[in-house]
């Protein structure tokens, strides 16, 4: 039953994904309470200054009243254990409170809203780096299969062995060198131009800003892929209902993508879906290369500002997303590969 | 034996190997490669990298360019005699053969009490200039001595220059910044400030430490004066150029090669190791003790390593091993689900059953009769699983998160960012660091692709 299956596989993640937030609220607890001690401490002050007209002392006594009661408003007096379990709780419900400098682009200082807005951005460029490595991975791994141990095969192996252990990031910085500095046809990064250009031009403005990171994303994302393709399409093209297939005469084209790819969908699946998650944990770097305003390029705001908040929640809806992630990947397998769904049940 | 018949046919592997074994004796003989000794524990000292010049490209650049520019160099032998008066000359040769003068010259020497110094330069010409000549004061016992040329020496080569050129030109060149070391290596003629031409040849350099006068009633003070040597300062430096903080980048690359080992080698083995028998326990118990244990996997497998790792960098600022012990944490859920797959095959082999019945503990058939077979399968997941770890430290490290007591490759690559060498084009500082990377990753993907196929050899045929 796919349905017992799906809720099954849904209820583990959320269970897991609540223990890892509480791992990151138990492991995090004292910095977090730090944090939000001298944002009171600044909201005493600010307080402070609007009393007008009184005395040193009453100043002073009021002060002291305010960050009592703001205190025991964020629940810093608890003791440590119930601490923990209730910022495990605001983050679970997405309470995360304000943001020590970092603002969302209307000037808000909510951190929820200073993280969702940057999701979107950091989606469409890996989601769509991740298309265009697929179908360049289906088609060179296709090409690999048909011809195995043939120089394009071993050629192509030979570079993605050597390209195995290459970061990113750092082709990220050759690149930009080149073509932002050096020879000056590509921005050197961000999302828009300066003021942003109005109605359609801001699309192509976005477009022209992405050129750069996109390539260096599908410059070393397809080759891996189309090794894994290459092995699993070969290890298909084996068996016997491949043969029987073209002994009927069906032409060798639909035998490919109708037979081949139909049966090496699910781990290709796999492997898509593993690669966009992967490459957004390891997008921190690369966007703050390329200064493209996504999540990764806000862990980077937030360290160089040292705004706690901001690095916490875009760490906890980071895990979430990837959490996600592995669920949507179990779904889908399921849906494409029936025999899983008796694991589901067992 | 066999399998080393089997992992000679495969090239790739064999290349593998090479650079591995190439790397571990650089790695040893460190000391004996690295032009700057203690790069490793002095990379962040200003004082040891400051007769270096700064943001000088490889020396090899002047092999594409048309003027060549002067490398550094560390002038270090000499021959010392004594003049009749007791004054001490050591004498500097430098067979000068550029286009372009080095930035400057810095004498250096170690000196105890008070020494009248007096430095002077013979040129090809047979020219003379006495750069400058001064005394060294009450110097503390083994005092260090440096003195830069450019700085002490305009005067002398501002009236080096009068000699040669008309009163009028000489006003300009005065208010122009004439560079000292363009003077003293350009040919001597009128007007020769202005359009320079190198003086190529040999240059002797003498450095005349006086014997002291001494005062009335009272003994000559003795002059201690040792080790003297001088640094050019050129414009191009070393194999791999010099960073904006004047460092050797060659010699960083290689003082992090260590590191880069140390941290892949380690994560790897002991992650994958931990995970096989984790794997191997899993599998043999089976039942609920697989069920609860499966979940534990599932958490771990649900972290996503670097932007924890990142944040737990940023607040608890590890040192290098604790960033070790960290990775070997976040990363030893990787191996768990083939090794569980294949061990519970095993479990029911017979030789398993047999020692069960023969009364072995559940510890002896685990790591006795099990994890023998299974580990040679990890060895290919063990190589391959270096690169990451190796990524994963100089991504933190790039962040400017790493430990900063020792040079790894990610810190290098931060410091050039941070140096804003991408805009400045500085390609010797961002290349290099990456390419170590990249090349580690390389050679330990041709080893465990090699050993994969030899391991696996099911694949052999696809």
């Amino acid at each position: 039953m796919y349905k017992w299956y799906a809720i099954k596989r849904i209820l583990k993640g959320i269970v897991i994904y609540s223990l890892l937030i509480f791992t990151f609220s138990l492991l995090f607890n004292k910095v977090a309470d730090e944090t939000q001690r001298s944002q009171i401490e600044e909201q005493v002050r600010a307080e402070a200054m609007r009393q007008k007209g009184k005395k040193a002392e009453e100043i002073k006594a009021f002060q002291d009243q305010r960050r009592k009661a703001l205190i025991r408003l964020y629940g810093l007096d608890k003791p440590y254990f119930e601490k923990v379990i209730s910022r495990t709780v605001k983050t679970l419900t997405f309470n995360f409170g304000k943001s020590t400098i970092i603002k969302s682009s209307d000037g808000d200082r909510d951190v929820r809203k200073i993280i969702f807005e940057t999701i979107p951005r950091s989606l469409l460029l890996f989601t769509l780096a991740a298309i265009i490595e697929l179908i360049i991975a289906i088609i060179l791994g296709l090409k690999k299969a048909q011809n195995p141990g043939k120089s394009l095969d071993k050629g192509t192996t030979l570079v993605t062995m050597i390209l195995y252990g290459l970061p990113t990031w750092w082709l990220a910085m050759l690149l930009v060198m080149l073509f932002a500095y050096i020879i000056k046809i590509f921005p050197s990064g961000g999302m828009y131009s300066s003021p942003p250009p109005e109605g359609i031009m801001r699309l192509f403005d976005m477009l022209y800003h992405m050129i750069l990171p996109l390539a260096t994303l599908v410059l070393l994302g397809f080759w891996g892929g189309s090794f894994f393709i290459r092995n699993i399409v070969l290890s298909i093209l084996q068996e016997d209902y491949i043969m029987s297939a073209r002994a009927r005469g069906i032409p060798e084209k639909k035998v490919l993508f109708g037979h081949t790819l139909r049966s090496a969908a699910p781990p290709i699946v796999t492997m898509v879906l593993l690669g966009i998650i992967g490459s957004l944990g390891g997008a921190i770097i690369f966007e703050g290369i390329f200064s493209w305003p996504g999540m990764g390029n806000l862990y980077w705001i937030a360290l160089q500002q040292n705004d706690i908040p901001v690095l916490l929640a875009d760490l906890a809806i980071t895990t979430g997303i990837y959490q996600l992630g592995l669920i949507a990947l179990d779904l889908i397998y399921g849906f494409l590969d029936p025999r899983i769904k008796v694991g589901g049940k067992a | 034996m066999e399998f080393w018949n089997e992992f000679k046919r495969d090239k790739s592997g064999l290349v593998g190997l090479g650079i591995l074994i190439l790397c571990i004796l650089l790695v040893v003989f460190e000391p004996l490669i690295i032009p700057y000794k203690e790069a490793g524990t002095k990379w962040r000292s200003i004082e040891y990298w400051q007769d270096n010049s700064q943001s000088a490209p490889p020396v090899w650049t002047n092999l594409f360019t048309k003027t060549k520019q002067a490398a550094s160099a560390d002038l270090r032998d000499f021959s010392k005699t004594v003049d009749a008066d007791g004054n001490t000359i050591y004498q500097f040769h430098y067979n000068y053969q550029y286009d372009l003068a080095p930035y400057d010259l810095i004498i250096r020497a170690v000196g105890t009490g008070t020494i009248p110094l007096t430095v002077s330069v013979m040129r090809p010409d047979k020219q003379v200039i006495e750069l400058f000549s001064t005394s060294l004061y009450n110097l503390s016992e083994n005092e260090p001595i440096r003195i830069s040329i450019l700085n002490s020496s305009r005067d002398s080569a501002l009236s080096f220059v009068r000699e040669f050129e008309s009163e009028e030109n000489f006003g300009n060149i005065q208010t122009m910044s004439a560079g000292v070391t363009e003077i003293i290596f350009s040919e001597a003629k009128p007007g020769f400030v202005q359009n320079q031409i190198p003086l190529k040849g040999n240059y002797i350099f003498e450095i005349k430490v006086s014997q002291p006068i001494a005062e009335e009633g009272q003994e000559i003070p003795k002059v201690y004066f040792e080790e003297p040597h001088i640094s050019v300062v050129g414009r191009v430096s070393g194999l791999l150029g010099t960073d904006n903080s004047k460092r050797d980048i060659f010699s960083g690359i290689i003082a992090g090669l260590k590191w880069a080992l140390l941290i892949g080698f380690f994560t790897s083995i002991i992650s994958v190791f931990v995970g096989v028998i984790y794997g191997i326990i899993t599998a043999y118990f089976g039942g609920k003790v697989d069920s609860a244990m499966m979940f534990f996997w599932d958490y771990f497998i649900s972290l996503p390593v670097l932007p924890i790792l990142i944040v737990a960098a940023a607040i608890f600022k590890p040192s290098i091993w604790t960033l070790v012990g960290v990775l070997i944490v976040f990363s030893w859920a990787g191996s768990v689900k083939t090794v569980r797959s294949i061990a519970l095959q095993i479990k029911e082999e017979t030789f398993v059953e047999a020692a069960r019945a023969l009364g072995a503990s559940h510890g002896r058939i685990i790591f006795r009769h099990m994890a023998p077979i299974l580990i040679p399968y990890s060895f290919a997941s063990m190589a391959l699983a270096v690169p990451g770890a190796i990524i994963y430290e100089s991504t933190v490290s790039l962040l400017g998160l790493g430990d900063t007591t020792v040079v790894t490759w990610g810190q290098i690559l931060n410091d050039a960012y941070q140096g804003q060498a991408m805009l400045t084009g500085l390609w010797w500082w961002i290349i290099p660091p990456g390419l170590a990377i990249a090349i580690i990753g390389m050679t330990f993907a041709f080893l465990g692709f090699a050993l994969d196929r030899i391991l696996h050899p099911k694949l052999q045929t696809r």
